[in-house]
């Protein structure tokens, strides 16, 4: 096993403080990191030594041995759940890395309704309210970046962990109900959570479509609660926590075992040898690197694009010797980039794909050259430099503008990061008017031997029956 | 894109199309509706067929019964519940009647104007108070403007607002006193003899003497018979007037010599005109739009200097500065002529009496007037009509906001250098014989306050900041309606756009007036930008380097004054067609004609002129 390196900042927040020196020894769920501001702690996913204490991580020698046991969390006798959650490090697993412990840190009992936006919410009537006493846990299981299967893998492996820690979710916030968001595809997870479900009245499912994107937070609310939020609204407006799955596993975890947030399970896939099936890989020690976990998924399969970690529309491009986080989801390895030849290029920046960095650089990967830059009209920059976010995630605001915008630059392709909907009016359009389409995920698609995203085949409404 | 209730509200006649896939089942919202903004585009490349369409405020509400996908055009056979069509359907029966024209004595008749291609309301009124508003397209406005482009309505008279009848109050008067010229000659001293002007044979030298960068001056006496005479670009054309005993500008007594004007033309050493965008040299003849405000009239003498400034100087302010003052040097020494001729020969007195209208609609003329430097400068206010001495130019006082009164306007207080494309630019006799400040000081309807010259500073930064200064002026003022005039297109037309919103987000209309037509199709726009006359006249809709052809004359002046009327009343103006349409024009004029029973004689273009050879070849 190489050498394990635990980045500072693995969530949402300022850069841990290092509180270990080189040359220390460590063990599993030895504290190697504090938070400085908004964080969370960060421990030692494997038995080692501490070789380099860097600006923005810490470079930890594995031992030759690593036995199983770990360091439990310093929690005074008593500590309350939360505080749990909070000391184990357990931050937003979905991707986002917002500290759990901070998250959970709300009686949804005593959260008032946010005020619901109608120009977003035109079919809400005026007394609306929500089917709750004091507010939900929504389990986020969308698992919406297309290629990725460790979450729903551990719904079919670990349901009963996953539901203890959405109970404990619950008992924290003072939720009275929780929903798993799930696609309706995992007929598998879907029967395991139906079985493992039969005897909590309070914890049920909403079956999602096969569209992206569903596991966006908002997404989630609306989808399971029928509530547009606003792009500054948190779920809280409407009384509700969504949690990814694999969060509340990590959260069952630290109440139950008093375990560490040290492992990450993740999907490997992509041009590898032996198939582009998807290797799931649990429990993998925070810290390790792309390279080497490559190399468990069977090594690259001859010429290669790029190595994309996280999903194929929010990831970003990485390399071998890159660590995985708390929040890593997916390493992707794709096939080579077309050859634009240096043609046109028109870029439709969206809030559901990479920003125009990723655009652009992806643009450049593929020789093109960049000449006009659109965004999609729901994408929303809250603040100057902040991430965009879509106004109504999965429902297209109209493309066609956009498109007559990069015909007018002289574009001869565009690449769009749009989600399914968008995607679908794009086409509409576009090659109509002679725009040539790529979508800033194809080259993943391609790789994990999924549709590309162009027009829309499904319906983005789905029966919630269990009719499987 | 998707749009809003209020965009749906606003476009409720227009078509329904879909901006995204929408499926089966879900009830339409102004969500899923494109905006109707684009569908000339769509139309025009074949992407978008809307035969069958339904109307908006027919399909909202209704249930979508097959899922369709972007771009589809709503029609029948896929909703249900559609509602009825309301209005316009209905106008095209009863404009089919014809009504008697409104009359006072027929209370209740409803009273129609047929308007081309337009749709037509029918407002009937109780009494003697019945108007009109007919709203027949759009003006001006080329591809860049799409969604705010400028439109136009008619409005009956009667928009202003009948409020208490107070008294008019004169402000002051002005006097213009018309000497009668025949001829020009060169003689010994510089004289008036008659009707005859004399001018000093070696008068020349001095111009040249008296600027550094003037390297040669010549005269020439341009006579009726003259015009097909060669010539380099006209600068500027002026009245040659002054100012009698101790008044100044904008009031007392102005003395004006009637059939002459002075003509500044030139080039640089190295034989390069003095001009931005086109010039217009070449034949006399060939190249001056006889009688617009700023222009020759034919039959006029005219005295034209042809200046040689220093080799690269005319794309500096100095550079032309020069030529005008050498010039002016002229034209002073024949203003003391003028000053001393017996009061015998006045052959007419005009008076021009400024008149505040309390009660009525209080408006405010902005003008925006060239000031990026080089020969886009102005000098405001010299001491005598349309002179150099005492006049400070605009861009050295930083293109800021000048309150003038309107008399001051017409009393020569712009010398304008200004040589942006010759067909739209404004001659310093344009001021002279503005149109829209005439006929906003004869209105009796409307309360003319003064006008406001700014400048068009070159950096969009220093635009924004005169143009705010406007915006807090009209505020100030309490203005119910502002025009905005600007000469030119392009560059200017950033803060012609600017000051409409800083005056618009005031809540006052605004109708703005410019060259756009095809040339000159706004490059920006704001959701202020609704009311516009186009000043084109040309046939192409183009700059087409004819001295004066596109600027601002009476025909444009009543259309704008007609339009913030009905602004001002809140009418809407229909949204402008998506290419320039010159029938919109003469439908506008047409409308404003039968409405006010007086007849609008248009102007003429360059097509009345003997065709030259640059115009044969570069544009017509």
């Amino acid at each position: 096993m190489g050498n394990v390196q635990m980045l500072l900042r693995q969530h949402v927040g300022a850069p841990c403080a290092a509180v270990v020196k080189a040359g220390d020894e460590v063990k599993k769920g030895t504290k190697i990191a504090e938070p400085t501001g908004l964080g969370a702690n960060i421990f030692s996913s494997v038995y080692g030594k501490v070789t380099e204490v860097t600006e923005d991580r810490i470079i930890i020698e594995p031992s030759a041995e690593q036995p199983d046991e770990f360091v439990p969390i310093d929690v005074p006798e008593g500590a309350s759940k939360l505080d749990m959650v909070k000391e184990a490090g357990v931050v937003g697993l979905g991707g986002a890395g917002f500290p759990t412990g901070i998250k959970l840190n709300i009686n949804l009992a005593e959260t008032p309704m946010g005020e619901l936006d109608p120009e977003i919410n035109p079919e809400l009537p005026a007394d609306f309210k929500l089917d709750c006493e004091r507010g939900y846990i929504l389990i986020n299981a969308a698992e919406c970046e297309p290629g990725l299967e460790h979450n729903i893998r551990q719904i079919e492996e670990q349901c009963d962990k996953v539901i203890r820690g959405v109970k404990y979710c619950m008992e924290i916030t003072n939720a009275d109900k929780a929903i798993f968001a799930i696609k309706k595809k995992n007929q598998k997870a879907i029967k395991t959570l139906q079985k493992a479900l039969e005897n909590e009245p309070a914890i049920s499912m909403h079956l999602l479509p096969d569209i992206y994107p569903m596991g966006e937070e908002r997404a989630v609310v609306r989808e399971c609660l029928g509530v547009n939020l606003t792009t500054m609204q948190l779920p809280s407006a409407a009384k509700s926590v969504v949690v990814n799955l694999e969060t509340a596993a990590k959260v069952a975890e630290a109440v139950d075992e008093k375990k560490p947030c040290i492992t990450k399970n993740l999907t490997v896939r992509g041009k590898l040898n032996g198939g582009n099936g998807a290797h799931v890989f649990m429990d993998v020690p925070v810290g390790t690197s792309v390279g080497e976990l490559i190399e468990r998924a069977g090594g690259i399969d001859g010429k290669y694009g790029e190595i994309v970690m996280g999903g194929a529309f929010t990831g970003k491009s990485t390399d071998f010797d890159a660590p995985i986080t708390k929040t890593t989801g997916g390493i992707l390895v794709t096939v080579e980039f077309p050859d634009l030849h240096g043609a046109n290029v028109g870029l439709l920046v969206c809030a559901c794909g990479g920003n125009e960095e990723r655009m652009r650089e992806i643009c450049e990967k593929m020789n093109g050259k960049v000449v006009s830059v659109a965004r999609c009209k729901q994408a929303i920059e809250n603040k100057p430099g902040a991430p965009l976010k879509c106004l109504r995630p999965g429902n297209c605001p109209g493309q066609v503008k956009n498109n007559m915008q990069f015909k007018k630059d002289k574009c001869e392709y565009i690449i769009i990061g749009n989600c399914s909907d968008c995607s679908n009016t794009v086409m509409a359009s576009g090659p109509k008017m002679g725009l040539k389409v790529f979508h800033q995920t194809d080259h993943v698609m391609r790789s994990v031997g999924h549709a590309l995203y162009r027009t829309l085949k499904v319906s983005k409404q789905v029966s919630q029956d269990i009719d499987f | 894109m998707s749009i809003t209730a209020e965009t749906a509200k606003a476009h409720a006649h227009d078509p329904a199309v879909l901006c995204c896939r929408a499926e089966a089942g879900i009830t339409i919202e102004p969500a899923n509706l494109e905006d109707p903004a684009i569908f000339d585009d769509l139309v025009d490349s074949g992407l978008l067929n809307l035969d069958g369409c339904l109307t908006i405020e027919e399909v909202l509400g209704a249930k979508l019964t097959k899922t369709c996908d972007s771009l589809a055009p709503l029609t029948a056979d896929v909703l249900e519940g559609v509602k009825a069509p309301s209005a316009p359907a209905a106008a095209s029966e009863e404009a089919a009647e014809a009504a008697p024209a409104p009359t006072a004595a027929a209370p209740a008749a409803p009273a129609v104007v047929p308007a081309a291609g337009g749709m037509l309301k029918i407002h009937i009124g109780e009494g003697k108070d019945i108007d009109l508003q007919i709203p027949v397209g759009a003006l001006g406005g080329g591809e860049a403007v799409v969604a705010e482009a400028p439109a136009a309505v008619v409005a009956a008279a009667g928009a202003a607002a009948p409020a208490a009848e107070q008294e008019p109050k004169l402000i002051r008067s002005l006097t213009r006193k018309h000497f009668n010229i025949t001829d020009v000659k060169r003689g010994p001293e510089t004289k008036i003899d008659g009707t005859t002007i004399y001018i000093r044979e070696g008068i020349e030298k001095e111009c040249i003497d008296s600027q550094k960068l003037v390297y040669d001056l010549k005269i020439e006496i341009i006579k009726p018979e003259d015009y097909h005479t060669y010539s380099e670009t006209i600068m500027d054309v002026q009245p040659i007037a002054t100012k009698e005993g101790e008044s100044e500008i904008g009031s007392g007594v102005t003395r004006v010599l009637d059939g002459v004007v002075m003509m500044v033309t030139g080039t640089d050493a190295n034989g390069v005109q003095i001009g931005e965008f086109g010039s217009s040299e070449g034949y006399l003849d060939e190249n001056i739009m006889w009688g617009r405000p700023g222009a020759p009239e034919k039959g006029e003498i005219f005295i034209k200097t042809q200046v040689t400034v220093k080799e690269g100087t005319n794309m500096e302010r100095p550079g032309p500065l020069a030529a005008h003052s050498a010039t002016d040097i002229i034209t002073q020494e024949i203003r003391e002529c003028l000053k001393k001729l017996d009061e015998s020969l006045v052959v007419s007195t005009e008076q021009f009496d400024q008149y505040r209208r309390p009660g009525k609609k209080k408006v405010v003329i902005v003008k925006e007037i060239m000031g990026q430097g080089a020969m886009h400068d102005n000098l405001i206010l010299p001491v005598e009509p349309v002179g150099v001495l005492g006049a400070k130019p605009n861009v050295d006082l930083g293109n800021v906001p000048v309150a003038v009164s309107p008399l001051e306007v017409l009393d020569g207080c712009i010398h304008a250098l200004t040589c942006i494309g010759p067909a739209s630019k404004e001659m310093s006799r344009h001021y002279w014989r503005e149109p829209l400040v005439l006929e906003a000081l004869h209105d009796e309807e409307i309360d003319l306050c003064g006008v406001v010259f700014v400048g068009s500073p070159q950096i969009n930064a220093e635009k924004f900041y005169v143009s705010k200064r406007v915006g807090q002026l009209c505020e100030m003022l309490d203005v119910d309606g502002a025009f905005v005039t600007t000469e030119g297109f392009g560059n200017n037309h950033i803060d012609f756009a600017s000051h409409h919103e800083q005056i618009g987000m005031r809540g006052i209309p605004v109708v703005g007036m410019s060259f756009c037509a095809v040339q000159g199709a706004l490059v920006v726009g704001n959701k202020y930008m609704t009311h516009m006359v186009d000043n084109n006249k040309s046939e192409s809709g183009i700059e087409n380097e004819v001295l004066a052809c596109n600027t601002l004359c009476p025909e444009d002046a009543v259309r704008a004054v007609q339009m913030l009327k009905n602004a001002m009343g809140g009418e809407d103006v229909k949204a402008a067609e998506k290419k320039w349409n010159p029938n919109v024009k003469s439908s506008n004029v047409e409308a404003i004609e039968s409405v006010t029973g007086k007849g609008l004689n248009l102007v003429e273009n360059e097509q009345s002129l003997p065709m030259s050879k640059k115009r044969k070849e570069k544009y017509d």
